[in-house]
């Protein structure tokens, strides 16, 4: 058995290496993760606003939280977000990813060309899909009018901003998906599709009875990620409209960024972080059973 | 000989030294006072207004061998206030800034940051000489006591392309929301050469940022109600019949197709002349002079409702002076603070900046004259410099004009909801807000 007199005895001993091994992790993880978790701990129970001192003020960041129209409206929008992006991502993440299992030609090429996006800058990304969806002189739009039909309001029309922006988001990330997707594809045993072959399956069942319950950890995997990315929504918003027109795409983060750095808010900014965090492992737990139940075999 | 300890700390040394030798006075602000009085001023960083600045203070140098001013613009960061904020954390703030917004007086003031002024002895007589009373009323602070020297002011008014409006068929300045409109009418009625939606009467932007609505609701709001802001004793009172009038012109502007729905990002469109009316401060005039020499332009008041009676106020956007409370000399920086406001000081303020000074005789006052005959557009300002009202100080301003600027949006450009109702929950949220930071 060891007790601190045995810690103690083996930090005296000889036995150190380790230790100094996960040193320069137990440093970043105190300075980046621990402290910060405690001081925005900390931060919940204070209005402070970085430059003057702190001033406790107890419950009342709970008190506003409670009665901010706009922190529900922002939460609203980003389950609005995860409603469209996370079926659109999957959807479109497995069927490339499907596409890609095949043995297509320039099957690489396609592999490297979908997962471009993910290494391209957000920022950078997002400008573009701006310059795309522009109302009066985008490309989009341009090729609608060329066609004969209207132009689409994608980021000037309430209703239409956040799905423009889950669509642009689905384009941005589904390349991770289909990595993912193609790992728990090439993990089944092909004897499993043999076999319901040889028991005259066509392959509609054999996607539906083989392949998605032997996707369901990645499935799992993949709307678990999907979630925590989707409330982590900011870059797009923050670029492209800004949480307007009308607040539709004010995610929760952007909320969060806009009264720590805009309004100097940072004791709100933080309970908001914290309800936000709360939030976040309710919907992951739910989504996890209802997963689990739906899919296993 | 292990030599590592001997080095580090010769390093250590070295680093507190340049600490030390970087946070000394800049070197080339003249000589030193040989007294030992050292002054610090802290001007707005544009170019300008440090021309400005260095010449006040080498006058003042020549002046004052005994009270040297060493002059440093306000480092360069997002804003000012933020700056000085950190300022009075770190106990860094200069002597004297001529940058301080009136709507973050609160926030020094709660910071313990400043000194009153009022407690000069020659305080009443010095603001007297130059400031009338009704403008100089409305910076007493919330304890009933001035820490600020109102300096300049930059009112919002409509500039109009004289050009536009004639071809449109508009022959006199709209000075009601009703003549607006029906320019607005007129212009867009008009085949003009590129085709419809090439010019318009007006164009504000549409993105809800808290600062733009100091430029159309904020304004129209002073003009609505003969000069009251946002706040009565502490409390939002501005949903209201004048509010709600200035909201559903706003929405008549867009509804009716006057203004666009786009924002424009390719330049300021009253210079590219696509717009026939701005409304803007006086540093449009030199943006004119500068990049559309040729604009054929006049500066009026902001419109009016219909029926409205006595002078139309508007915002002052005003910058004023305040002495910092970390000043070892308040005498010496109280007087520097005069100094800077003197007669033939705002005549260098309005000739190297063209802003207009916070002075009740400038169009009175021989001194002005040959500038104003030089600047005829500045004329409309120096006049309208009289009724113009500041932001109201109280905390969390820049979240109430952001919980504005959304019910603006909501409201007048895209027309989803009422203006009662917009107004009333931009105000509930005021409420919140205000009670929140109780």
């Amino acid at each position: 058995m060891t007790g601190p007199r045995g810690l103690a005895r083996r930090l005296a001993s000889g036995d150190r290496t380790a230790y100094w091994f996960v040193l320069p992790y137990a440093v970043f993880f105190c300075a980046f993760v621990a402290y910060p978790l405690l001081f925005s701990l900390i931060l919940v129970f204070h209005r402070w606003n970085i430059v003057t001192p702190m001033e406790w003020i107890g419950l009342r960041n709970f008190d506003r939280l409670i009665g901010d129209g706009l922190f529900y409206r922002s939460l609203l929008n980003t389950l609005t977000f995860l409603v469209i992006h996370i079926p659109l991502q999957a959807a479109v993440a497995l069927a490339l990813a499907l596409l890609l299992n095949t043995g297509i030609r320039g099957r690489g090429f396609f592999r490297a060309l979908y997962f471009l996006p993910v290494v391209v800058s957000g920022v950078a990304v997002t400008i573009l899909w701006q310059q795309l969806y522009s109302f009066d002189n985008g490309v989009l739009n341009g090729i609608l009018r060329a066609a004969g039909l209207g132009p689409v309001p994608w980021l000037v029309d309430p209703s239409m901003a956040m799905p423009s922006i889950a669509i642009m988001a689905t384009w941005k990330n589904v390349g991770i998906y289909i990595v993912l997707f193609l790992v728990g594809l090439q993990n089944i045993p092909r004897e499993l599709y043999e076999a319901a072959s040889l028991d005259g399956a066509h392959p509609v069942a054999q996607f539906r009875h083989i392949t998605l319950p032997m996707l369901n950890p990645t499935i799992v995997v993949i709307v678990v990620l999907s979630t925590i990315g989707g409330f982590s929504l900011f870059i797009e918003p923050y670029v492209m409209t800004g949480g307007g027109p009308m607040q539709s795409t004010l995610s929760g983060m952007l909320y969060i960024y806009n009264q720590a750095f805009s309004f100097d808010h940072m004791g709100y900014a933080a309970t908001l972080g914290f309800v936000y965090a709360l939030v976040i492992l309710a919907v992951v737990m739910l989504q996890r059973r209802v997963i689990d139940t739906e899919l296993t075999p | 000989m292990d030599v590592t300890p001997r080095l580090a700390r010769r390093g250590a040394l070295l680093c507190i030294l340049l600490v030390a030798w970087g946070c000394g006075p800049r070197p080339g602000t003249g000589p030193r006072a040989a007294s030992g009085i050292e002054l610090t001023y802290w001007p707005a960083p544009n170019p300008q207004e440090i021309q400005l600045a260095d010449t006040l203070v080498r006058i003042w140098n020549a002046l004052h061998p005994d009270i040297h001013v060493a002059m440093q613009p306000i480092p360069v960061s997002i804003s000012t206030e933020e700056v000085l904020l950190a300022a009075i954390a770190g106990k860094t703030t200069p002597d004297v800034c001529s940058n301080i917004l009136p709507a973050a007086l609160h926030d020094y003031m709660q910071a313990g940051g400043l000194v009153r002024l009022d407690e000069f002895p020659d305080f009443d007589s010095a603001m007297a000489s130059r400031t009338p009373r009704e403008l100089m009323e409305q910076f007493r602070a919330g304890d009933g006591h001035f820490y600020q020297v109102p300096w300049k002011t930059n009112p919002v008014m409509m500039f109009l392309n004289r050009r536009l409006l004639r071809e449109a068929g508009v022959d006199s300045v709209p000075a009601t929301y009703g003549e607006y409109l029906a320019a607005g009418a007129r212009v867009l009625a008009h085949p003009w050469p590129g085709g419809a939606g090439s010019i318009w009467l007006g164009e504000r932007d549409v993105r809800p940022l808290w600062w733009q609505r100091l430029f159309d609701f904020f304004p129209f709001y002073i003009a609505a109600t003969g000069g009251r802001t946002l706040f009565s004793a502490g409390k939002a009172t501005f949903d209201d019949s004048a509010a709600t009038g200035v909201l559903e012109f706003f929405r008549a502007c867009y509804g009716r197709g006057y203004f666009p729905h786009t924002y424009f990002s390719g330049g300021d469109p009253f210079l590219l002349e696509k717009k026939a009316t701005h409304f803007s401060g006086p540093w449009e005039v030199a943006a004119i002079r500068k990049f559309a020499p040729q604009l054929d332009f006049e500066v009026a008041p902001i419109p009016v409702p219909d029926g409205h009676h006595g002078p139309v106020y508007t915002y002052g956007d005003y910058k004023n002076i305040s002495i910092f409370s970390t000043t070892a000399h308040p005498r010496e920086a109280w007087a520097f603070v005069r100094f800077l406001v003197e007669a033939r000081h705002d005549l260098l303020l309005l000739s190297i900046c063209d802003q207009i000074p916070v002075r009740g005789d400038l169009l009175a006052n021989p001194l002005f004259a040959q500038y104003f005959r030089d600047n005829p557009a500045m004329v409309q300002f120096a006049h309208q410099a009289l009724y113009t009202r500041s932001t109201d100080a109280v905390p969390d301003l820049k979240e109430i004009f952001d919980a504005i600027a959304q019910e603006y949006e909501a409201c007048a450009v895209y027309g989803r909801v009422a203006a009662p109702l917009a107004l009333r929950d931009a105000v509930r949220r005021s409420d919140m807000i205000m009670e929140w930071d109780r």
